[in-house]
């Protein structure tokens, strides 16, 4: 009994004595290498704008952010506003930080065309883009999308009320038409794809392929052309159908598996009836 | 080609004498049903989840980057992964249940009295175990469900004054559920109780097979090996050998086991997989609603109607020593539970409460 007591004091004490080297593995390893790729930045910009110092108006920016698509893929202040996440005077302080608090109207489209590259050469090149080019009063992209709290697009964002704000809705109404078979083909093969993910099938393929289908033709109607959009409808419609194929692929797979297991219990069911006949022989 | 196996090793071994002495001389009470075997169909269940244990080690990247989608890749890409993954995964779960059942019987017939206390310990120390191979193996999935369950379940240690900060401490190697958890959740699960469990499954089986089974209480309703008495073998008024009358009941009863697995991966492949488990694990996206495994309902949920926490959890260490060491606190001859009412109001009455608890923590 003492000799087992010495020992797990003996335990303890080295467990301590190692304690260094455990912060190192965890911080090092295997903390950071986890945490560190998914961690949201917010830093001291939500420090600031949850504080009573910040102007009411700009209050609610966070809560509207964590409301976003933005927020969902991890995207943070810094990565559209610029300045460093770390440290405030850095951040809002310098320009030279890089630092855009509100941008000018006119500068928006450049700051989300940051990211949304394909869409911003589209745009600028559409009638809304030129309109604001060249008299700064088109349409940009928070016109439409709002800003913070900026939801994933879908063919709604075309409404007469939204639309009617600038002109008739006649023409909006025609792309919209123009988009509608191939929006509700991406929206069926998105709630298709959610649904197996939930079944635990590997879906990372066929969303990479959606994605890049989709961004695709986020840019082309971005051109807000009515004919080349109809134009392109059936290479849209094609790409869809593969995207299908590979759905159905796995649907196909899931039903096998159904299959096979039930076969398995049926096999089972069989064997225990055969060793119930069995047992019963033998008690006979 | 079989005789000639069986004359090559009876010529070494001499496999009858064996099997005459060891197996059919082995003599169960013939009145032993297929409740009797609840126990080998737990033992069956878990050399399944050895088996397919085995295979999902070969695959498994024990990282927080990597455990998920090591997972996913068994269950996508692995020839025939799904199956032994749905295999582990319904059959650690349809193991307790066969485990719950073994532990109502062996109650409700007074099995765990003398000369059976150990075999009762030891049970109840393999259920325990059993209790650990599921939380374990639970967080390895690395999902939002079974990180927070697992950030719960740790969370409870704390509860306990002194020790209970560092209890979940070294549970979790940290602050807080990490990959350093999940190291040493890894290690539990495949190395550390599989031996344990393993040296608790001789010593169960050895005391099983010295003591023998414990007859039918309303056919014998004492208990036998009095104090003073040497080691006496029970004798049974009418025995059936182990071999091969009551071995094919339990074949029957493990085929079942299969069936039911089987049947529920094939009829409800999500029932122990709720949606969230489909979604990597995630420390900085906490769920609307975080719920432990079934198994774990009762304890949360009695620990969350007891506003002290430290006497919820006092409360639940006295119950499984109590549990555990209750074959020597029931000291009362008759192994009738049915000629002794306040024994069996208080087994019927915590049989109902843990179910209600149960759903109480599954529907609050």
């Amino acid at each position: 009994m003492r000799v087992l007591i010495a020992g797990i004091f003996v335990f303890l004490l080295s467990a301590t004595a190692s304690a260094d080297y455990r912060d190192v593995f965890e911080k090092e390893f295997i903390h950071k290498a986890w945490i560190g790729s998914a961690v949201i930045e917010e830093g001291v910009c939500v420090d600031c704008h949850t504080s009573k110092t910040m102007k009411e108006e700009y209050l609610s920016i966070p809560q509207e952010w964590k409301m976003s698509i933005h927020y969902e893929n991890r995207v943070s202040c810094h990565n559209c506003h610029g300045g460093d996440p770390d440290d405030a005077a850095v951040s809002c302080g310098t320009p030279h930080s890089g630092f855009v608090g509100t941008p000018p109207y006119r500068r928006v489209p450049v700051l989300c065309g940051k990211c949304h590259i394909g869409i911003y050469q589209s745009y600028t090149k559409s009638g809304h883009g030129r309109a604001l080019i060249s008299s700064g009063k088109g349409p940009n992209c928070v016109t439409c999308h709002g800003s913070h709290r900026i939801q994933k697009a879908n063919i709604n964002i075309i409404n007469k009320v939204r639309c009617s704000k600038c002109h008739t809705y006649e023409r909006a109404k025609l792309m919209k038409q123009a988009l509608f078979m191939t929006e509700k083909k991406i929206e069926e093969i998105e709630k298709n794809i959610r649904d197996l993910r939930a079944e635990g099938a590997m879906t990372a393929e066929v969303e990479k392929v959606l994605f890049r289908t989709q961004a695709e033709f986020r840019t082309l109607f971005h051109s807000i052309d009515v004919a080349r959009v109809k134009s392109r409808a059936d290479e849209f419609a094609a790409k869809l159908t593969d995207i299908e194929a590979m759905v159905d692929d796995i649907y196909s797979e899931l039903a096998f598996r159904k299959n096979y297991s039930a076969f398995l219990f049926l096999l089972f069911a069989c064997l225990s009836i055969g060793m119930l006949v069995l047992e019963k022989r033998y008690r006979d | 080609m079989f005789e000639r196996t069986r004359q090559w090793l009876e010529s070494r071994i001499g496999l009858k004498d064996i099997v005459d002495t060891h197996l059919r001389g082995f003599r169960i009470p013939g009145e032993s049903n297929y409740l009797s075997t609840l126990g080998a169909v737990a033992f069956a269940g878990f050399l399944v989840q050895v088996l397919t244990g085995i295979f999902l080690l070969m695959y498994y990247v024990p990282h927080p980057d990597h455990a998920f989608s090591s997972l996913q890749v068994i269950d996508n890409r692995v020839p025939y992964g799904w199956l032994f993954r749905s295999i582990h995964v319904v059959g650690s779960n349809v193991i307790l249940v066969v485990l719950f059942l073994h532990l109502l019987v062996v109650f409700y017939r007074g099995s765990y009295k003398r000369p059976r206390e150990m075999t009762w310990l030891s049970g109840g120390l393999m259920f325990f175990f059993i209790f650990l191979f599921s939380v374990t193996g639970y967080l390895l999935s690395w999902n939002q469900v079974s990180y927070w369950s697992t950030t719960i379940i740790t969370t409870i240690p704390t509860f306990l004054p002194v020790l209970g900060e560092y209890v979940s401490d070294f549970l979790r190697g940290g602050e807080f559920v990490s990959g350093a958890t999940l190291g040493r959740f890894f290690a539990f699960h495949v190395a550390i109780l599989p031996f344990i469990f393993i040296i608790f499954s001789v010593i169960h089986i050895f005391l099983v097979w010295r003591t023998g089974f414990a007859p039918d209480p309303r056919v014998a309703t004492g208990m036998s090996g009095g104090a003073g008495e040497g080691f006496r073998r029970e004798s049974y008024e009418s025995s059936i050998p182990y071999y091969p009358d009551f071995l094919v009941k339990e074949l029957f009863m493990a085929m079942v086991y299969l069936a039911v697995v089987f049947f529920i991966i094939t009829f409800f492949p999500k029932l122990f997989q709720p949606a969230l488990a489909s979604v990597q694990a995630d420390p900085q996206l906490t769920p609307e609603v975080i719920r432990p495994p079934w198994y774990f309902l009762a304890p949360y949920g009695m620990l969350k109607l007891i506003p002290n926490k430290f006497l919820g959890i006092s409360l639940q260490l006295i119950l499984f020593v109590v549990f555990l060491f209750w074959p020597f606190f029931d000291g009362r001859e008759e192994r009738n539970i049915l000629k002794r009412p306040i024994l069996r109001g208080t087994f019927v009455l915590a049989v109902i409460l843990w179910i209600v608890l149960t759903l109480w923590g599954r529907y609050s």
